[in-house]
């Protein structure tokens, strides 16, 4: 198979298959989510077809016109980065969906579960393949949606409606930044394709040295960072934990959230070996990292504490794709790879092991957990190996990438020079030692220590098969890449940061390279780690009081403040808008109407009553323009509706005989066509009301409008008397070409038909289709009204 | 509004409005009419019908979902537009074809008719559907 339509497929078949599930559903009932994970595993396989050929150093590039008056292709970027987290998010989507089968209950809207899984899926792996940035914009917030949808699946419940409204509007949001990021890197270069810009080093000097340079990265930056819940954005994804916990391990710590530092890892050629870089990137990383390793210690759902250590782990990959200098700008971009590539998979392992435990022990909350350990033996082993992974303890993968951490720290605080030389490796080790506390933490606190009798059930069980063997599938790779680490670096590090630095990479990683200072920095980490889990729930205590004492000092507390404010001024604005009063929205609606024609025709008129008025009248005009102010008079003073209706509608039968004298027979027809149902209507409605107006209408309400109706009427006289004159210019008419070319173009000879089905047919589609949904709501105010009020 | 003399009239009018509102349709490209008109010319005479036979007895014997036509107006209307694109057409790019039918003579088939067939359905649909519904309610 061709490598392009390969990962065409691969993006496509999610789409496909999530449409079809519904009706899959209906056949193989509970059944439906070894379906989805059969086709994550397609996709999958799919991926590892074009696999071979990017391990050796080409990259697949396809495109097919899509948008060609905005210059944008739907195009296929296939280097070693959009390898790397397609099999992430493939290959873990395969594992989540195996679990689900075992987490999600039969009662559950499973079709949806899994279309919205699948549909995340595809929009992933269309995201890290795409060549262009507006492509890679729309399935960019296409994973926003779906995640959106995934963290609300439980519609009832109010906290995941906030926590899916918090995530989509800080995620999506931060993707309208990124758009803007990228429209302004198109203002620069002229295109809107990823590889043209990072196949030119021409194009990326200019860049650099545009006057654009800064916002264009500060705009890139703030998507990335709100996508991957880095410095102020991280308050979405604790949030994002009330969605099931198969979604939270593969949305909100595999892959999903891995979407920013994909992003980070994508632009680095361009804005790499910058201060700017440096000081952006790796100073949200460092920040994010220690806030976040230390608040996960008061955090007592051990999802939550999932959630902290996620946030913290995504900024050690944000502060390795920072580290940069202008000799080697790539310089923390192998040990980020890898770390990512590792997270994945030890953090993946220890969200299925918090399903687990929910799904057996009923509760997610540490205080209650305990001494699990000899209920459930292999779920002790499973969750001890990605925990221990994640405190970096060899010889796990964890352990691999950390010591890279703490090595490229040391480089980079050298090359920076000064305090930092001691400063930056000295925030890598205090992020190490949160993450050894709080890793110890959820061993200690779930399985260790006496069992409370109190809050769990006599016997816990090992949980069934499709959960217990993809944690332990996971936890097998954890080993497996910590023990021969030359199966993932040479197959997938490699090409990756070669893709990243754009250049030939060899990498050395092995478990044992000598007395470094990156070993001593670990043992430090070790200790410390151990000295400080001693005084864990102290800190915890303090952490608490000082939110209670200072409820100002979080983030969240200015994001519900906002949040609040919007809706309450939306609340306001929306009463004063529609005051749901007909009266008003009359009066609304005419003087607007009198404003907007009262100014052409006093701008533009050279005098207000034309001088050569022609008062000729025929006496058959005459006749029925007497009757019509008859029948006006009449419609408005009567005091009996069924007179005054019919006096209304012989006002608009008379306009129809208007037009059959000034020879418009289409108007007409429609006139008295429209007359007759206002007619049948009115008739329909009085017939349920009092016969006559009971209460009488004062005063000051009758002065009022009849002053109305005589500016509106004075208006529309002007404007008529000026216009049959012909106040042409600046405009010039139109019906000069709708006569001439009715039958050239459209073959009519009924001009107002063709105008209206031909010349203007896009407006009447939009006409027509207004109407349906008129009728749609009449249709459900009649119907519901019975329910609300 | 039933008494004898309208519901004759009313029985005589039916079949004679309705196949007027379908020439209208049919000769709005030429001649005064258009699916609008038709449409709204259809409309009234079966909201005659349910104003003078009453909406229950006339739904006995004559109840169609008038939802599902303006739904399958709308359909035709888009089709209409975006059957251009398949012919390699601009959207809503309309075309005239002239046919000769034996012993009828030539006849004028429009794009824009059709689109006016499904302008036609929507009209009806609506106002009936709007009708009907505004009738039933208590």
């Amino acid at each position: 198979m061709e490598s392009f339509t390969a990962i065409i497929l691969a993006i496509f078949l999610p789409f496909a298959a999530a449409i079809f599930i519904p009706l899959l559903e209906k056949f193989l009932k509970h059944r439906i989510g070894w379906f989805a994970a059969g086709i994550a595993l397609l996709s999958f396989a799919l991926i590892g077809i074009v696999a071979p050929e990017i391990i050796h150093g080409h990259i697949i590039q396809h495109s097919i016109e899509w948008m060609p008056s905005i210059g944008a292709e739907f195009s296929i970027y296939a280097d070693g980065l959009a390898m790397m987290i397609g099999f992430i998010a493939s290959g873990i989507g395969v594992i989540i969906m195996s679990y689900s089968n075992g987490y999600m209950s039969h009662k559950e809207d499973l079709p949806r579960y899994y279309q919205y899984m699948l549909l995340f899926m595809g929009s992933m792996i269309g995201m890290v393949f795409a060549g262009n940035t507006l492509q890679l914009f729309i399935f960019w917030e296409l994973t926003s949606i779906t995640s959106f949808m995934l963290i609300g699946y439980w519609r009832d419940k109010p906290a995941s409606i906030y926590g899916a409204t918090k995530s989509l509007l800080l995620t999506a949001g931060g993707g309208l930044f990124m758009l803007a990021g990228f429209i302004l890197l198109h203002t620069i270069t002229g295109t809107y394709d990823i590889a043209t810009i990072l196949q030119n080093p021409a194009i990326i000097e200019n860049i650099k040295a545009h006057p654009f340079f800064l916002i264009t990265l500060i705009l890139i930056l703030i998507g990335a960072a709100a996508k991957s819940a880095q410095g102020p954005f991280y308050i979405w994804l604790p949030n994002a934990m009330e969605a099931p916990t198969p979604v939270s391990a593969f949305l909100h710590s595999a892959t999903m959230v891995k979407a920013g530092i994909y992003l980070v890892a994508r632009v680095h050629p361009i804005f790499s070996g910058t201060e700017a870089w440096f000081i952006l990137v790796s100073g949200i990383g460092i920040f994010t990292m220690l806030l976040a390793g230390f608040l996960a210690f008061r955090q007592t759902d051990i999802k939550a504490i999932l959630a902290y250590s996620t946030i913290s782990q995504l900024a050690y990959m944000m502060t390795m794709y920072g580290y940069t200098s202008y000799h080697e700008p790539g310089l923390g971009v192998a040990a980020a790879t890898f770390h990512l590539l590792n997270h994945a998979t030890f953090k993946a392992c220890l969200f299925l092991v918090a399903g687990i435990v929910a799904h057996e022990a009923a509760t997610r909350d540490i205080r209650k957990l305990g001494g699990l350990r000899k209920d459930m033996p292999i779920t002790f082993i499973i969750a001890s190996i990605a925990a221990l992974a994640m405190a970096g303890v060899p010889p796990l993968n964890g352990f691999l990438s950390k010591e890279m951490f703490y090595e490229t720290s040391v480089e980079m605080g050298h090359i920076i020079g000064g305090p930092f030389t001691f400063l930056i490796p000295a925030a890598a080790v205090l992020g190490g030692v949160f993450t050894f506390a709080y890793s110890i933490k959820l061993i200690d606190g779930i399985f260790l220590g006496e069992k409370h009798h109190g809050h769990l059930p006599e016997h816990v069980h090992e949980p069934p098969y499709t959960m217990l063997v993809p944690a332990a599938f996971l936890a097998g790779l954890v080993i497996l890449f910590g023990l021969v680490p030359s199966i993932p670096v040479h197959n997938i590090i490699e090409p990756t940061t070669a893709g990243i630095v754009l250049e030939e990479v060899h990498l050395h990683v092995k478990l044992w390279h000598g007395f470094t200072p990156a070993l001593f920095m670990t043992v430090i980490t070790f200790i410390a780690g151990l000295t400080i889990y001693t005084r864990y729930d102290s800190i915890a205590a303090w952490q608490d009081k000082f939110n209670a004492r200072y409820p100002w000092i979080s983030v969240n507390y200015y994001y519900d403040r906002i949040v609040d404010g919007a809706k309450g001024s939306a609340k306001g604005f929306a009463n004063f808008t529609q005051p749901g009063s007909i009266k008003l929205y009359i009066y609304a609606i005419l003087f607007l109407m009198v404003i907007l024609f009262a100014i052409p025709a006093f701008m533009m008129a050279t005098q207000v009553f034309p001088a050569n008025l022609n008062f000729d009248i025929p006496p058959y005009e005459a006749l029925i323009l007497t009757l019509m102010v008859i029948a006006s008079v009449a419609a408005a003073t009567l005091h009996r509706y069924l007179p005054a209706v019919i006096a209304l509608s012989a006002v608009g039968y008379m306009v129809s005989l208007v037009f059959i004298y000034l020879k418009a027979p289409d108007l007409a027809l429609t006139q008295v066509l429209v007359e007759t149902l206002a007619t049948i209507i009115f008739l329909l409605v009085i017939a349920r009301v009092p016969q006559t107006f009971k209460e009488k209408i004062p005063k000051t309400t009758l002065i009022r409008d009849i002053g109305i109706s005589f500016t509106v009427a004075a208006t529309v006289l002007v404007l008529l008397l000026n216009a049959t004159k012909g106040i042409a210019p600046p405009f010039e008419s139109l019906s000069h070409y709708f006569l001439e070319n009715s039958v050239k173009l459209a073959g009519g000879h009924n001009v107002v038909n063709v105008i209206l089905v031909d010349f203007r047919g896009y407006d009447t589609l939009g006409e027509i289709s207004v109407l349906c949904l008129a009728a749609l709501g009449v249709y459900n105010l009649i119907k519901s009204r019975g329910e609300g009020e | 509004m039933t008494t004898l003399i309208t519901k004759t009239i009313t029985k005589i009018c039916i079949p004679l409005v309705s196949l007027f509102s379908i020439s209208l349709l049919l000769a709005g490209h030429n001649n005064p009419g258009g699916g609008f008109i038709g449409g709204v010319m259809f409309a009234s005479v079966i909201s005659l019908t349910y104003v003078v036979f009453g909406l229950n007895y006339t739904k006995s014997f004559f109840n169609p979902s008038w939802d599902k036509l303006f739904g399958a107006g709308l359909l035709i209307a888009s089709l209409t537009a975006f059957g251009a694109i398949l012919y390699g057409n601009n959207f809503f790019r309309s075309s005239i074809k002239f046919v000769d039918i034996p012993l009828y003579g030539e006849i004028e088939l429009a794009s824009a008719t059709l689109f006016d067939i499904g302008v036609y359905f929507v009209v009806i649909g609506t106002l009936l559907h709007i009708f009907k519904n505004v009738g039933e309610d208590k």
